[in-house]
C-alpha cells in the first residue's frame, strides 16, 4: 500500500526530473571536467578514470585566480557597504516618512533598475577613460553601487514597513528622540533585512560581468568572471580542466550562500509586489 | 522645518549616487551619437542622426534586430511555458520539495558567465559531453558542431535562456500562488470541478497579473542580456548570432565605431523606457485594489 502523498512525490519528481536534469547538466559536467586528467579532459567520459584533485591546486598556481578572487572581495565588499550605507537612510525615509516627491523617487528607482549596465556602458567607458581611471577598481565599486541602489533600496523598504511603528512610537512617549530611538529601536530589528539585502548585493556584484570586461584591462586587475573567461576566450588550446575547476571556485560558494537564502529572496520580492 | 527637509537629506545621498552613474554617462552617448567620433572617442562635427542613418543602412543592425526580437520572444515564452507547470508543482506537498526547490532555483546562484563558460565547453564539438549524451540516448548519430554554425549555435542559445530565466520566473509565480486561498479550491471541488477546470478557472485568473509582470520584467532581462551570446560566440560567426546588445558591444569596443555603437545605445533606451512605462502601469494597477 502507498499513500496519497508517496504517489503524489513521484508523480511529481517524474515531471520535474526532464527539466531538472537539463538544468543540472552544465553543473555536472563542470563538476566531472574540473577532476578530470589532461589527457582523459578531451575524451567526454562520464566518469573520470582517476580523480585529479591536484588540478584546483595546479589551477590556482597558473590560472591568476588568487588574485582575481582577492579583486572580486575588494570591489564586491566595498560596493556592498556603500551601497547599504546610502539605501538605509532612503529606505528609512520612503517607509516612514510621508513627502513630497516621494513617489516620483521611487519611480526613478524604478526605471534606473530596469537600465542594464551593457546599455550605458559606452557612456561609463567614455567618462572613465576621459579621467584616466581605467583599470582602477574603485571605479567598479562606484558603479556597481550606482547599479544596485535601486534594488537595495526596494528590498529594504519593503522589509522596514513591516517593523510596527508602534515600538518606536512608544519609546518617542517615553521620551527619548528619533535618533535615539533609530538607534535602539529600529536598527535593532532591521539588522536581519540589512543582512539578507547586502547579501544579494554581494552576490550581483560578484557576478557582473559587462562592466568589468570594459573598465579592466591589465590581468592583474581582473575579477572572477573575467579571470575564467580570459582562460576560454582567444587562446589557440585550452586548458578545459582548469577552466572548470576555476569556474567551480567561483561558483560554488556563492552558490551555496544562495541556495541558503533564496526563500528570504522570494519573501522579499512578494512583500515588495504587494507594499 | 527640521521634519520636512530630513526626507530628503535622507535620500540624497542614494539619489546623487544613481543618478551620476545613470544620467551622467546618458548625456555621454546622446552627444556621442549626435557628432562624428575617433575611434579613440574624440569628438569630431555635430552630425545630426548621421550615425542612426547609417545604422539603419547597415544589414548586420537590421539582422540583428530581428534576432533581438526572435530571442526574447522565444526565451521570454519559453521560460513562461515551462515555469507555470514547475511553480504549480513546487507550491505542492510532496517528498523532496525542498530539494527540487533548491535545484531548479540553481542557475539563478551561479553568475550567467560560468554558466556560459560551461556551456561552451559542453558543446564543444569533439570533447562536448552534450554529444556524447545525445549519442548514448541514441538521438544522434554523429558530432554536432553545435557553436560553428548560427542554425544550431541561436537555438541552443535560446535554450540556455530559457533556463537560467526559469527560476526568477518561478519565484514570482510561488509568491502568486502563495495568495490564492484554499477554500476556493475546495468549493470547486464540491462543486464538480476537476483538477483541469480548477486550473482554467480558479488558478490562471488568479496567477494573471503575476505572469504578466513576469512577462514584462522578463522581457527586459532578456533583451538586456549579454553574457550567454557573448562567452559561447561573441555574435559569430560572421554576425550571425548577433543580438543589439553584443552587436552594441562589437561596434563600441572591437570596431571602435562608437558613435553608432551610442546610436545603438539611445534606441535600445527609448524601448526599454516603453517596457518600463508598461511594467510600471501594470505594478500600479496591482498596487491599487
Amino acid at each position: 500500500m502507498m499513500n496519497a502523498k508517496l504517489k503524489r512525490s513521484i508523480l511529481f519528481w517524474l515531471f520535474l526530473s526532464p527539466i531538472v536534469v537539463v538544468i543540472l547538466f552544465p553543473y555536472v559536467v563542470m563538476t566531472i571536467t574540473s577532476l578530470k586528467s589532461a589527457t582523459e579532459v578531451l575524451n567526454p567520459t562520464w566518469w573520470p578514470e582517476e580523480l585529479h584533485w591536484q588540478n584546483f591546486s595546479e589551477m590556482w598556481q597558473t590560472s591568476g585566480i588568487a588574485s582575481a578572487l582577492a579583486n572580486s572581495l575588494y570591489v564586491s565588499t566595498l560596493s556592498t557597504l556603500l551601497t547599504i550605507i546610502v539605501s538605509i537612510p532612503a529606505a528609512y525615509a520612503l517607509s516612514r516618512y510621508q513627502f513630497a516627491g516621494r513617489n516620483a523617487y521611487r519611480q526613478f528607482l524604478l526605471v534606473s533598475q530596469m537600465l542594464s549596465p551593457i546599455v550605458l556602458v559606452i557612456g561609463l567607458f567614455r567618462l572613465v577613460a576621459n579621467a584616466g581611471m581605467i583599470d582602477n577598481l574603485n571605479v567598479l565599486v562606484i558603479i556597481y553601487t550606482g547599479f544596485n541602489i535601486a534594488f537595495c533600496v526596494w528590498m529594504l523598504q519593503s522589509y522596514f514597513s513591516t517593523i510596527p511603528r508602534d515600538l518606536e512610537e512608544a519609546a518617542w512617549m517615553e521620551g527619548a528622540n528619533r535618533w535615539r530611538t533609530l538607534r535602539s529601536v529600529f536598527l535593532p530589528l532591521a539588522v536581519p533585512a540589512m543582512v539578507v539585502t547586502a547579501i544579494f548585493t554581494f552576490i550581483n556584484a560578484w557576478n557582473e560581468f559587462v562592466i568589468a570586461l570594459t573598465m579592466l584591462r591589465k590581468e592583474e586587475n581582473y575579477t572572477l568572471p573575467i579571470r575564467v573567461l580570459s582562460l576560454v576566450a582567444g587562446r589557440y588550446t585550452v586548458d578545459w580542466h582548469y577552466v572548470m575547476a576555476a569556474a567551480f571556485v567561483a561558483s560554488v560558494p556563492v552558490a551555496i550562500l544562495f541556495a541558503w537564502l533564496q526563500r528570504y529572496l522570494v519573501r522579499g520580492l512578494s512583500i515588495g509586489a504587494v507594499k | 522645518m527640521q521634519r520636512a527637509t530630513a526626507p530628503y537629506f535622507l535620500i540624497l545621498p542614494s539619489f546623487i549616487l544613481a543618478a551620476a552613474i545613470i544620467l551622467w554617462p546618458l548625456k555621454e552617448i546622446v552627444s556621442l551619437s549626435l557628432h562624428d567620433v575617433n575611434r579613440f572617442g574624440m569628438l569630431r562635427e555635430f552630425v545630426g542622426l548621421e550615425h542612426f542613418r547609417v545604422l539603419f543602412a547597415d544589414p548586420d543592425f537590421i539582422a540583428a534586430t530581428w534576432r533581438t526580437l526572435i530571442w526574447t520572444a522565444c526565451v521570454v515564452l519559453g521560460t513562461l511555458i515551462v515555469s507555470v507547470p514547475i511553480a504549480l508543482i513546487l507550491n505542492e506537498d510532496f517528498y523532496g520539495r525542498g530539494i527540487a526547490r533548491i535545484l531548479i532555483m540553481l542557475p539563478w546562484a551561479i553568475s550567467l558567465t560560468m554558466t556560459a563558460v560551461v556551456w561552451r565547453w559542453a558543446l564543444n564539438g569533439e570533447s562536448g559531453m552534450l554529444n556524447s549524451a545525445l549519442r548514448d540516448l541514441g538521438l544522434i548519430g554523429s558530432n554536432i558542431q553545435w557553436l560553428a554554425e548560427a542554425s544550431t549555435a541561436f537555438p541552443m542559445q535560446i535554450l540556455i535562456g530559457i533556463l537560467v530565466s526559469v527560476p526568477f520566473t518561478v519565484t514570482i509565480f510561488l509568491g502568486g500562488l502563495s495568495s490564492v486561498p484554499d477554500d476556493l479550491y475546495e468549493a470547486a471541488a464540491t462543486e464538480g470541478a476537476g483538477r483541469w477546470d480548477q486550473f482554467r478557472l480558479i488558478t490562471l485568473p488568479l496567477l494573471r497579473p503575476f505572469i504578466n509582470i513576469a512577462f514584462v520584467l522578463n522581457t527586459i532581462y532578456v533583451f538586456n542580456s549579454f553574457p550567454i551570446i557573448w562567452v559561447t560566440t561573441q555574435g559569430g560567426p560572421a554576425n550571425s548570432t548577433h543580438i543589439l546588445v553584443t552587436y552594441l558591444y562589437e561596434l563600441g569596443f572591437r570596431l571602435g565605431r562608437l558613435g553608432e555603437a551610442a546610436a545603438i545605445s539611445l534606441i535600445m533606451f527609448a524601448i526599454l523606457l516603453v517596457f518600463t512605462l508598461i511594467y510600471v502601469r501594470l505594478a500600479m494597477r496591482e498596487e491599487k485594489p
